[in-house]
């Protein structure tokens, strides 16, 4: 995995052409997901709690970036274990498609929505996404158990 | 329309994370992923000032292709914390535990920045 890589234009052009193209469908993907509304209540039916923080966490977006931590892991301890960070399977998967999938900005962003109504809330949605991402990291690990 | 705009932000804000990859092993090789923690600060410092920014927008497109699209394409919390778990089962757990701690403090940070240099 050490390597000491330098492109030339043409390859450095086909590796951006590589994460660009994961990158738009991860990116996609996350917004086609994003637009679930967990809350969706039929209008004149019940009166939408805005201040109710636990309507302010971000469910679909933590369910996305756990998985794509299971996946990435998945992917770079086993199947793309000995290929280089410029091949074009990594390129694909994991900096461009997963890249795109997952955001860590985007979950700031709602962080601060939550911030807003509750700072203890924030601190344990955060701590609780990292804590589940590390999770399933280490579930992404242990599908094999042989040593490299 | 603006499904594919997002998509397209998307896909240049991985390229600029991927650049930023390329030009830190290109001159230091290594596989710490400090570049994809740079990545993943400097996505959630445009994202604080561009959600500041665009607060009571309505243009509800603006805010779907520069937070969604480019800034969810700059960061990536698939890598941030797959590399960790990974360099902690190679027993770099130095590397690991200070990666996991400081990219969400940094982002919260430079989330912060951004929300102040917008106000």
């Amino acid at each position: 995995m050490r390597a000491h890589i330098t492109l030339s234009p043409k390859q450095l052009g086909f590796a951006m052409l590589f994460v660009a193209l994961g990158g738009a469908v991860g990116t996609l993907i996350r917004d086609l997901l994003l637009k679930i509304n967990l809350y969706a209540i039929p209008r004149g039916t019940a009166v939408y709690s805005s201040t109710d923080w636990t309507h302010q966490i971000p469910w679909v977006l933590l369910a996305i970036n756990t998985v794509g931590v299971y996946v990435a892991t998945d992917l770079l301890r086993h199947r793309l274990k000995h290929h280089d960070p410029n091949d074009p399977m990594r390129l694909v998967l994991v900096t461009g498609f997963l890249g795109g999938l997952t955001s860590y900005s985007g979950f700031f962003v709602d962080l601060a929505a939550i911030w807003h109504l509750t700072i203890g809330g924030c601190l344990l949605v955060a701590a609780g996404a990292i804590l589940a991402g590390l999770s399933a990291g280490m579930l992404g690990l242990g599908r094999h158990r042989h040593r490299a | 329309m603006t499904l594919s705009l997002v998509s397209i932000a998307g896909a240049v804000g991985c390229v600029v994370r991927y650049l930023f990859e390329y030009v830190v092993r290109r001159s230091h090789p290594t596989n710490r992923p400090w570049a994809t923690v740079a990545a993943n600060a400097l996505g959630a410092g445009i994202a604080g000032y561009a959600a500041y920014r665009l607060i009571g927008t309505d243009d509800a497109n603006i805010r779907a292709i520069v937070l969604t699209g480019f800034c969810g394409g700059l960061t990536t919390f698939s890598s941030a914390l797959a590399i960790p778990v990974i360099l902690q089962r190679e027993h770099h757990w130095g590397y690991a535990v200070a990666l996991i701690t400081t990219t969400p403090l940094l982002c919260s940070g430079m989330f912060v920045v951004g929300m102040s240099l917008a106000h």
